[in-house]
């Protein structure tokens, strides 16, 4: 069966462990299990998940320290968190969700409950994936133009945004192209630049100076310009 | 004191009358009385751009060196095409366009002592304060003749090897033959050279002074032939420069 998600499991209580992975993994998640805050973060810095099922009465560190953990780590803030707890502790419930817990799950567990708020969860994981994933790209073509601005811009930097299929990659598509023709012109420009370079011929210079000057007519000329000059009053 | 201003380019097409033109211009709507003379007589053309019609030309230069005529005969006022901020005046002596005059003077030759009489007389007639002489390119006898009896020497020259060169002989020759000032004008430069680096590298190359750097111009290509760029572009950037070699001739020697 294709996994449908990776989904962390924290609890303390064995058989509730073993009971909600059972459940899940039935249902086609990929399940890891902690049991404890610490170790929970621990696996959450080392792999990714979809979505975190959380106890909240646990030593060592509770559930309310994970969250907070959790919402202060960006790598973590996004994923969406259950908070697993009885009814009866409606108070911390409400808290959690205050803390960022997306939903909670009532103990003892309900399958159809669990599949209905995982599957929720997940979707809204899925879109913030997709829109977290916008930004980003939003921000690599902004920071494109500062490249640009500071001439440090490698055209190949926005290829992963170019190859988006919508306005965005279009806008990403233009700048790319527009940065290749600057690219090319000032190749150009570098080009032209060179042939600037004034290169005479000193040789050849002083053959075709000589042909001119070594002539009857040149030291003639110049004695009548010197004397036309003077009655031009010069 | 009335000065002599040859206008040379070692090859064809860097732009010699089109600037030679426009600097007449500028220095008549500074008020001066400028003479214009169309040396070029292997390939005359400058009248078209002051706008004198053929069938109006009368007597030309040719005329002249064939004793056929004064020098004044040859001068045309050309100061009513040129609007109406022309506070001095520009005469214009234009060389023969017809092909049989320009093809007797190409084989026949003429006394070129004979152009340095009538640029003094030219100048003497007509009150001039500078007289502009239209060269043709290369080095051939006349066009020596008008460079050493200039008192300014004005080379036009394009961002090209081969101007380069050429620029580079025609430099030394000038300066055998003590012409009193010497200017360079860099012309048609593509838009994307720096100005500045253009001026810097030719100053540098030829120890002369460069007058103005004038970029290539797509209104300049349009207007061709048919008038005198900056009385039509006042405002233009090239006519901006064009001021600037105006002011340096007025202030040169």
């Amino acid at each position: 069966m294709t996994s449908t998600g990776n989904i962390l499991v924290v609890d303390d209580d064995l058989l509730n462990r073993l009971v909600l992975s059972t459940n899940l993994q039935e249902q086609g998640y990929d399940v890891a299990m902690a049991e404890n805050g610490r170790q929970a973060l621990e696996m959450l810095g080392s792999q990714p998940f979809d979505v975190v099922l959380l106890d909240l009465v646990m030593p060592e560190l509770d559930g309310f320290q994970v969250l907070e953990q959790m919402k202060h780590d960006s790598a973590q803030r996004e994923i969406p968190v259950i908070v697993i707890s009885a009814l009866d502790e409606m108070e911390s419930i409400l808290r959690c969700i205050e803390m960022g817990a997306t939903d909670y799950l009532p103990k003892p567990f309900d399958a159809a409950l669990l599949r209905a708020r995982l599957n929720a969860s997940l979707a809204n994981k899925r879109l913030r994936d997709i829109e977290l994933e916008y930004l980003e790209q939003v921000n690599r073509v902004m920071q494109a133009a500062a490249a640009v601005e500071s001439g440090t811009f490698e055209c190949d930097s926005l290829n992963p945004v170019a190859a988006r299929g919508d306005a965005l990659g279009q806008l990403a598509r233009v700048f790319q192209n527009m940065a290749r023709q600057v690219y090319a012109r000032e190749q150009s420009l570098r080009q032209q630049v060179q042939e600037l370079q004034i290169e005479i011929d000193e040789v050849k210079k002083a053959r075709q100076v000589a042909e001119i000057t070594e002539t009857e007519y040149f030291r003639d000329l110049c004695a009548r310009a010197q004397r036309l000059r003077q009655r031009n009053g010069k | 004191m009335p000065k002599i201003v040859s206008v040379h380019s070692f090859r064809g097409g860097t732009g010699k009358s089109n600037t030679t033109a426009n600097v007449a211009t500028l220095l008549a709507v500074r008020g001066q009385r400028v003479g214009v003379v169309d040396a070029d007589i292997a390939s005359p053309g400058i009248h078209i751009l002051f706008g004198l019609e053929e069938d109006k030309m009368g007597h030309s230069l040719n005329d002249y060196l064939w004793g056929k005529c004064d020098i004044q005969q040859t001068a045309h006022d050309v100061t009513a095409n040129l609007g109406n901020d022309v506070k001095g005046r520009v005469f214009l002596v234009p060389s023969s366009i017809k092909a049989g005059e320009i093809a007797r003077v190409l084989r026949e030759g003429y006394d070129v002592g004979l152009l340095n009489d009538g640029f003094r007389d030219l100048i003497q007639t007509l009150e001039l304060d500078v007289l502009m002489i239209d060269t043709h390119p290369g080095l051939n006898e006349e066009t020596l003749l008008s460079i050493a009896i200039s008192d300014v020497l004005l080379i036009i020259l394009r961002p090209d090897q081969q101007d380069y060169q050429g620029t580079g002989v025609t430099v030394e020759v000038a300066r055998k033959l003590s012409v009193p000032c010497m200017m360079l004008v860099v012309n048609k430069v593509p838009a994307a050279f720096p100005t500045d680096e253009v001026r810097a590298r030719v100053e540098q190359a030829y120890h002369a002074e460069v007058a103005a750097v004038l970029p290539h111009s797509d209104e300049m290509m349009a207007l061709a032939s048919a008038g005198v760029f900056v009385t039509r572009y006042p405002d233009h950037p090239i006519t901006a420069a064009l001021k600037q070699v105006a002011e340096r001739l007025s202030r040169s020697g």
